[in-house]
């Protein structure tokens, strides 16, 4: 590997250090206390996806340019200089990472892998290996951003054919407002009707005032690993919230979105945000336990379970809010087993969906989110969460659950009781 | 004193205290100047109170009751180690001054007794926590996970323990005599009191020291540095 590449990647890794990292480079016992809470591991036995195994990785490259230890005795502590087998065994075991962050509730010092592969993401893309598929969906965020001009008419265009939708569906009109000056609300959806209606209709049901976000929430930049591309692309709504002086921004039903937003953002524009950034799923349970809205307790007759997506739930901490929204609509709610903090990560998370490469490695570790789902008996998944949806309707395939996975606002609005 | 007795049990003591005590502040110190996260790396739920906080992290910490539920064997183990190394600490404060309270209590041969068997106990128990886990790393499916740090610090704590057991177990010197040694080397005079001379304890006591030596020299250039780290990186769970 070339000297200059080399000194890139340590130069990424000396960027990225806080005290954080360098303690879990510093102080892991490897007691692979991790393995069992793994769902890749779990479902492979690989080694690549221990996770103690993928902090490993990058611990070598850090014992041997941060550490005097490593330098004088490599060989005690494995340092090395990065070759092609450590970035070919990096870039699988880094990128197959969901980051639902099950191993540092397990680990006995919190260790926290998801953290240690986002950094290993930053290495990796300075050694040119970082995923191409992720890359090129940021970049593409980014062009529309750089290039408001030639979509604003087609985005605004779109959002006329969705009040269309609305109308030939609900009989009623429901409107789409964009770029409202004043609203309470900046609703930030995804690509896709599906995350603008059901929130579009519970929006006028609880006669809120609100205004749709033109950028979709999805942040491609911080699953590729780049925190420069993940705030760039935040900053698009971020700045429009600014720009319209809403009180708040409320982020659709996706586990990353909501974590980058409320977790991260303030942090990487160094700024405190004059509103506060909230989930979809707050707003809602809000509205219904303020009796802005009214729903019907027994709309959903089927049984119902809940699957709490890693970012929402271990590492967002919203688990009560959807559950209490679920149980007001539909009478046979059964949750799954582990479930909140302990729950298992579907195996879709991380922008792992978007990589065709790791197919074989998604579709396998999905298989304790099989089990826990089956145990339920429910034939109704409630899933806030994009690419939790996604992996687990692929599973819903495989395995044939015969499962109707929705967003639990989709329910909310199948719910709703018209104001008399 | 012959030389190695005076490397390993004499200035060998004085240079290992030295380099764990400067290594281990040091540590502290490079953790404490480089910046924490600027993104919040939390885990949910949180208590809500600063004292549920401060009662989380500890029993987080020290006890990590989440690790037990999902690898019980390796946390029992790690359990009883941590356990019987403090109780082996503890008794080694006997060295220091004799535990007159206890013995006012027990009788001198009552303290004997339980020094007899709870520091045996305690040996026992540490060598066989260490067994199970260089038997984990040489033959379970965690091998190719384990560098050679990772034998290196479990042969030291074999050796430490493998040579107090003998003390303890093979040995027919009372505490008292250790003390005279170790109250040597608090005076910064270290020698053997005259009832060690020719005995066979002295090969025991040296390797047992030479170990203790090595093993607190190389502590602070460790993973062993969780002994403090943990409660930093535990903070995920109950700070922000």
């Amino acid at each position: 590997m070339e000297k200059k590449t080399i000194e890139s990647m340590v130069g990424v890794l000396d960027a990225r250090m806080n005290r954080q990292l360098k303690q879990y480079m510093d102080i892991c016992a490897r007691c692979a206390i991790c393995k069992d809470a793994c769902h890749q591991y779990v479902a492979t036995g690989d080694m690549k996806y221990l996770p103690a195994r993928r902090a490993e990785l990058l611990r070598q490259i850090y014992r041997k340019y941060f550490t005097k230890a490593g330098q004088f005795m490599p060989a005690l502590y494995e340092a090395r200089e990065p070759d092609e087998n450590l970035i070919d065994e990096l870039y699988e075991s880094t990128y197959a990472c969901t980051g639902c962050r099950r191993c540092t509730y397990f680990c006995p010092f919190s260790i926290d892998t998801g953290w240690i592969t986002a950094v290993s993401k930053g290495v990796l893309i300075a050694a040119g290996r970082g995923n191409e598929m992720l890359g090129q969906l940021a970049d593409a965020a980014l062009f529309k951003a750089d290039n408001m001009d030639m979509f604003d008419s087609i985005i605004v265009d779109g959002f006329k054919d969705v009040e269309r939708e609305l109308r030939e569906e609900t009989g009623r009109d429901v409107a789409i407002p964009v770029d409202v000056a004043g609203a309470d609300i900046l609703y930030v959806a995804l690509a896709g009707s599906h995350s603008i209606k059901p929130a579009a209709v519970i929006f006028d049901a609880a006669g809120a005032s609100w205004t749709l976000s033109k950028f979709e929430a999805a942040n491609y930049g911080f699953f590729f690993g780049d925190p420069a591309k993940a705030k760039l692309i935040a900053d698009r709504f971020m700045n429009e919230a600014k720009r319209l002086g809403v009180k708040e921004v409320v982020i659709t039903e996706c586990g990353h979105a909501y974590r980058v937003a409320e977790m991260f953002y303030e942090a990487w524009a160094k700024e405190k945000m004059p509103f506060k950034v909230r989930h979809i799923l707050e707003v809602i349970d809000d509205y219904i336990k303020d009796g802005r809205i009214t729903v019907d307790p027994k709309a959903i007759t089927q049984r119902v379970t809940y699957h709490d997506p890693c970012q929402i739930g271990r590492n967002g901490g919203i688990y009560e809010q959807p559950r209490d929204i679920v149980t007001a609509i539909a009478p046979d709610f059964v949750d799954m087993t582990p479930n909140r903090e302990t729950q298992w990560c579907c195996g879709g998370g991380g922008g792992i969906v978007a990589m065709e490469e790791f197919n074989t490695v998604r579709l396998a570790s999905g298989g304790k989110k099989v089990e826990q789902i089956r145990a339920t008996g429910a034939t109704i998944l409630a899933c806030p969460c994009e690419n939790c949806r996604l992996q687990i309707e692929e599973l819903d395939k495989v395995h044939d659950l015969g499962l109707r996975i929705v967003p639990v606002m989709e329910l909310v609005a199948e719910a709703l009781v018209p104001k008399k | 004193m012959d030389w190695f007795s005076y490397l390993t049990s004499g200035i060998g003591v004085y240079v290992a205290l030295v380099v764990f005590t400067g290594g281990m502040a040091w540590r502290v110190w490079q953790w404490s100047r480089t910046p924490r996260s600027p993104v919040r790396l939390a885990l949910y739920p949180k208590p809500k109170t600063g004292s549920a906080r401060f009662g989380k992290l500890l029993v987080d910490t020290f006890v990590a009751p989440q690790s037990f539920r999902i690898a019980p064997a390796v946390m029992i183990a790690a359990m009883l180690f941590h356990l019987a190394a403090l109780a082996a600490f503890f008794g080694h404060l006997r060295l220091v001054h004799e535990f007159d309270p206890l013995v006012g209590w027990l009788g001198e041969g009552g303290m004997n007794t339980f020094a007899a068997w709870s520091g045996g106990a305690a040996g026992i128990i540490m060598m066989a926590a260490i067994l199970y886990w260089l038997g984990r790393r040489t033959f379970g499916a965690f091998k190719n996970l384990s560098v050679p740090e990772d034998y290196l610090l479990l042969v030291l704590l074999l050796g430490i323990v493998v040579m107090g057991n003998h003390l303890r177990f093979v040995g027919g010197l009372h505490a008292d005599t250790y003390r005279a040694w170790f109250q040597s080397l608090l005076a910064l005079n270290p020698s053997f009191p005259a009832d060690m001379a020719g005995r066979g304890e002295i090969w025991a006591l040296d390797w047992h020291m030479l170990f203790v030596d090595a093993f607190l020299i190389y502590f602070p250039f460790s993973k062993l540095t969780h002994a403090i780290g943990a409660f930093a990186t535990n903070l995920v769970r109950s700070g922000e």
